[in-house]
């Protein structure tokens, strides 16, 4: 989402009924997230980038109040081609898109600020950044045409807002848009656009030309749209193109020769998406004839007519979210009003069937909950200081799902075991009576063989002024006693146990747990002050082993 | 005389004086024996010795400024650009920012200084403190002088029991039982209570406080998610957490240059670094979507990235591939999960990486918004939601999109509840299921914040004993 600021005086000039403004944005789900004064602020949707400029806002908004109806073919070019600009063959490999426009008697007084702000937030948001596209606006009287967008290897000019004349190398390690953009450019391959006398317009896409600065009184105006992509870049242009015909400017379209062919920019043309009625109510739920249908378009900035058993909805050059039909009748339901969908229960019936391993993990906490254990969630990202080195153990890096960046410090990996949480879970709460019982049921994480896997596991642990093996050992017989498992005992050596007081559980001849007695330099390390006793035990043997005695499949 | 203050004035009479934790060994609970103490002083029968102990409090200023001090909030504020010093109402943040070099003043335009940028959303040291008293943990440090000097604690004495002595009166009495105290197996036994009378207890007396043991809120109110889409007719499912950029983002239709698909808002993983593709099926009808749609090349490798998954959508788009594959479903197939999801995130009052999450959908045929905004509808009338609001919203998978909310009346703001739609058409063609499907995610700790009353997010994984223990149960 992206939070833009409009001035109400703005949009009042430019026939919105602001009393409604609310009621509308949120009518479109758009959200106003405060209005200060003369600014509103309200979080425009990514799909639509029209609606970030002023003027295309004002246009949903005269639509949406039926103010206007949308006509087809209204956002043309009348005009010929005014300008040409030669792309060189360089900038294929660092920008190679280039698009643009000519304006001509328009009065930017009160409005600069606006539009600028806009073809801003446009390359930020939908340009990425600049990266994929970005935008420049030259004063079209100080450039002599034809215009030439090549990669340069050096080069300085004074940029827009300086004094004095910076080397792009300058410009990128100390002009402040230099440094914020340095990324978007390679070293030594500066895409720039100059006139043909030579003149640097645009170090691209960083920064223009001090030379080209347009003000509140310059009329004609040169418009250049870079990037990565052609589509975008198409995009863009479209949506800028009309604004300015909103604005009542005049639009001349530019030729970009290119290894000798010739391309006319903007093209702005409009789509016809068939559409068909029974879908449209299929995807509502709501009866909506062909003539309603053309209603709610045209309150969506669509032109439509009837065809036939179909609508043929006439996009405009600037709604480039409308992929097919799809987004079409989202508009009409829009149109439509949510509020308006009478609500209609799914037809048909069905069985809820819970999952079986869920179920049963609950079976195992109504058992620890029983024995007095609370239960405790905690997260799964960890870190190796507390998942391996406060345990005692070794850090198995291979076998570790390692984060490639994480933007808060104390998380780097996933853990590998429950007991470390329940110790810091332990550590913490010092303050309180003992015995403290805690136990968590959930996934620890591994990689082998260079694959993921997840694993479900149950841990317990008792902390108490005394806490012996013999006590842990009850509680297990008492777990693995109820659900009916079948198991031996074996001496056991682990580093996060004391030597001698801890033991593996077998069964069927496999491990499937471990429990004692904490070694004394573990609860130093979590600064526990008691003795702690723990098991950690795998889940899915207790489950299969249970749901396979008592007959039930486990179809997972 | 109470069988308690018997024990205890013979342990006394034996060792004269005795502090408290050597009265303990008498094996009187700890509540018992401070009544007993009480009673015993009272008649004069022993001196009790007390000690004052500095104790700090939270004044109601202090309470109210545990969530987010003013200087913080202030600093959040002017982070959206510089405000003028006359609009600024919040002359107290104002003051505090200013000393702490968060802001400067120019004229009279206020605006952030770098270093009030960086203190955006960080841990605030005086916050820490006072969340720290307000959990008992006192420490004598700066910033303790400036909460007190703030008046956001009260620094008071408080008087604990150092050690009692057996006085003169209480070495010449004789206690003598009034009636039977405690009733003994050996009394029933031998019928030795017949004909006697028992002590009355006095029923205000204090008695030893008791946590029953219990299932961490979270967990329940997964339970209650759980049950309510199972009594509504929903079969649960489950998926990975550890997922490939393809199942979390390319088969929901997010352009491979959409920003969340950036290390600033996913966790990546670099242990393993990708996970194979196994369906090469859906590869490439994944890949004919978004070169068709975008017009750009899609590649495989970006596709391949190993993540956590940031949606539990992952685990609804892994089920509509997988009906394409079932030849005599019986629809309506009405599916749900509950899951942890990631988000790369810095961590505040609001915020966590870690979150529980429930997606849904229904996968059948003529499936209107009509039938979306019914079952939203019904759901959450069952979990306490009975006045949510729909409005039009944008996500990439669905198509028209929606988003569910309610009205907090005592907040005055609308609290976005759930994302849903109809799955877009481009998505069930790749996954080769010609059928519609309604779908919808939702994120579980914000509703689970409102039941439990707690502020702070972060609170819900912390698993102090303390919480565990005495923490409200869930109600709506």
């Amino acid at each position: 989402m992206a939070v833009t600021t409009f001035s109400l005086k703005f949009l009042a000039a430019l026939g919105v009924d602001t009393a409604k403004l609310e009621g509308n944005i949120d009518k479109i789900g758009m959200e106003v997230e405060k209005t200060e004064g003369d600014d509103v602020y309200i979080d425009i949707t990514p799909n639509r980038p029209d609606l970030l400029d002023s003027v295309g806002f004002a246009r949903a908004m005269r639509y949406l109040d039926g103010k206007e109806t949308p006509k087809s073919n209204f956002y043309a070019l009348k005009n010929k081609p005014d300008l040409t600009v030669i792309a060189s063959e360089s900038v294929k490999k660092v920008r190679p898109v280039i698009e643009a426009m000519v304006v001509k008697n328009a009065n930017l007084h009160g409005k600069l600020k606006y539009i600028i702000n806009f073809m801003e937030k446009l390359s930020e948001t939908y340009g990425r950044k600049r990266k994929k596209i970005a935008m420049g606006m030259h004063n079209l009287d100080a450039i002599e045409p034809p215009l030439h967008y090549d990669a340069k290897y050096e080069g300085s000019f004074v940029p827009l807002g300086s004094e004095k004349e910076m080397s792009f190398k300058q410009i990128l390690e100390e002009h402040e848009k230099g440094m914020a953009y340095a990324n978007t450019v390679k070293a030594g391959m500066y895409p720039v656009l100059s006139d043909s006398k030579g003149s640097i317009m645009s170090l691209i896409p960083i920064i223009n030309s001090q030379l080209t600065k347009v003000k509140e009184d310059t009329k004609n105006l040169f418009i250049d749209i870079t990037g990565t992509s052609e589509p975008a870049v198409r995009n863009a242009l479209n949506i800028l193109a009309c604004m300015f015909i909103d604005l009542g400017f005049e639009v001349y379209p530019c030729i970009i020769e290119r290894e000798g062919k010739e391309l006319v920019t903007p093209q702005l043309s409009y789509r016809e998406v068939r559409l068909r009625p029974s879908l449209v109510k299929r995807a509502i739920g709501a009866d909506i004839d062909q003539a309603k249908i053309i209603t709610l378009l045209n309150k969506m900035g669509f032109d439509g007519a009837i065809y036939g058993r179909y609508v043929l909805a006439y996009v405009p050059p600037y709604r480039i979210d409308v992929l097919n039909q799809q987004d079409l009748i989202e508009d009409i339901a829009i149109a439509y009003g949510y509020n308006n969908i009478i609500p209609m229960p799914v037809a048909g019936t069905s069985v809820g069937i819970p999952d079986e391993q869920n179920e049963f993990s609950d079976r195992l906490s109504n058992l620890l909950i029983g024995m007095g254990f609370s239960e405790a969630v905690n997260n799964y990202l960890t870190n190796e200081e507390i998942n391996f080195k406060r345990m005692k153990k070794p850090i198995d890096s291979e076998r570790v799902v390692k984060l490639a960046y994480s933007k808060v410090e104390i998380y780097s990996m996933l853990r590998t075991s429950i007991m470390p949480g329940l110790l810091q879970n332990l550590s913490i709460s010092a303050h309180e009576p003992l015995p403290q019982r805690l136990f968590e049921t959930g996934l620890v994480f591994g990689v082998e063989n260079g694959k993921p896997f997840e694993k479900r596991m149950l841990a317990f642990v008792s902390e108490d002024s005394r806490a012996e093996f013999s006590d842990i050992r009850s509680y297990v017989e008492a777990l693995l006693g109820t659900l009916g498992i079948e198991h031996k005992l074996e001496a056991h050596d682990d580093p996060s146990f004391i030597k001698g007081r801890c033991a593996a559980i077998v069964s069927n001849g496999t491990a499937i747990g471990i429990f004692g007695e904490i070694a004394p330099d573990v609860l130093e390390s979590f600064g526990i002050s008691a003795p702690v006793i723990g098991c950690e035990i795998e889940f899915m043997p207790l489950f299969e082993r249970c749901c396979a005695e008592s007959g039930r499949s486990n179809a997972k | 005389m109470h069988a308690y203050e018997i024990t205890l004035l013979n342990f006394l009479k034996k060792k004269r004086s005795a502090s408290f934790e050597e009265l303990k060994t008498t094996g009187i609970g700890e509540d018992a024996l401070r009544w007993a103490i009480e009673e015993l002083s009272k008649m004069g029968a022993i001196s009790v010795e007390r000690e004052e102990l500095e104790s700090v409090e939270l004044s109601e200023e202090g309470k109210s400024y545990l969530k987010e001090f003013p200087e913080e909030r202030l600093i959040k504020e002017l982070s959206k650009g510089s405000m003028r010093i006359g609009a600024i109402k919040n002359k107290i943040g104002l003051i505090w920012a200013k000393k702490n070099g968060w802001i400067k003043i120019d004229g009279d335009k206020v605006e952030l200084t770098g270093e009030g940028r960086n203190a955006i959303g960080k841990e605030y040291a005086l916050r820490s403190a006072l969340s720290e008293i307000a959990k008992g943990v006192v420490k004598e440090s700066a910033e303790l002088g400036v909460l007190s000097k703030r008046k956001l604690v009260r620094i008071g004495k408080k008087s604990i029991i150092k050690n009692i002595v057996l006085t003169e009166t209480g070495a010449k009495l004789n206690p003598i039982e009034e009636g039977i105290g405690p009733l003994t197996p050996e009394m029933l036994k031998t019928g030795s209570w017949r004909g006697k009378s028992f002590k009355a207890y006095d029923v205000n007396a204090e008695s030893a406080i008791i946590y029953p043991a219990r299932m961490h809120p979270v967990h329940e109110f997964i339970n209650i998610i759980r049950s309510t889409w199972i009594g509504m007719g929903f079969m649960e499912v489950s998926g990975p957490i550890i997922e490939s950029a393809f199942w979390n983002f390319d088969a929901l239709f997010s352009p491979q240059d959409h920003p969340t698909r950036e290390m600033q808002d996913t966790f990546f993983l670099s242990n393993p670094k990708t996970i194979d593709i196994e369906d090469v099926e859906a590869l490439s009808k994944v890949k004919a979507m978004h070169e068709h749609a975008w017009k750009e090349r899609w590649h495989k490798d970006l596709a391949k990235q190993a993540l956590l998954r940031t949606q539990t959508t992952s685990v609804s788009v892994h089920f509509i591939r997988k009906y394409a594959g079932i030849m005599n479903a019986n629809y309506p197939v009405k599916l749900f999960s509950v899951g942890k999801v990631f988000r790369n995130e810095s961590i505040d009052y609001k915020h966590l990486s870690e979150l529980h999450q429930s997606d849904g959908i229904i996968i059948g045929d003529n499936l209107a918004l009509s039938n979306l905004i019914a079952t939203l509808k019904s759901f959450y009338e069952q979990v306490g939601f009975p006045d949510i609001r729909i409005r039009p919203s944008f996500f990439p998978f669905v198509e028209p999109g929606l988003e569910v909310y309610y009205h907090d009346d005592k907040l005055n703001d609308n609290i976005e509840l759930c994302g849903a739609g109809i799955i877009r058409k481009e998505i069930t063609k790749a996954m080769g299921l010609n059928k519609d499907v309604l779908a919808w995610g939702m994120g579980l700790e914000r509703i689970l914040m409102r039941y439990l009353g707690i502020e702070r997010i972060s609170e819900l994984y912390e698993n102090s004993v303390a919480w565990l223990r005495k923490r409200k149960e869930i109600i709506w």
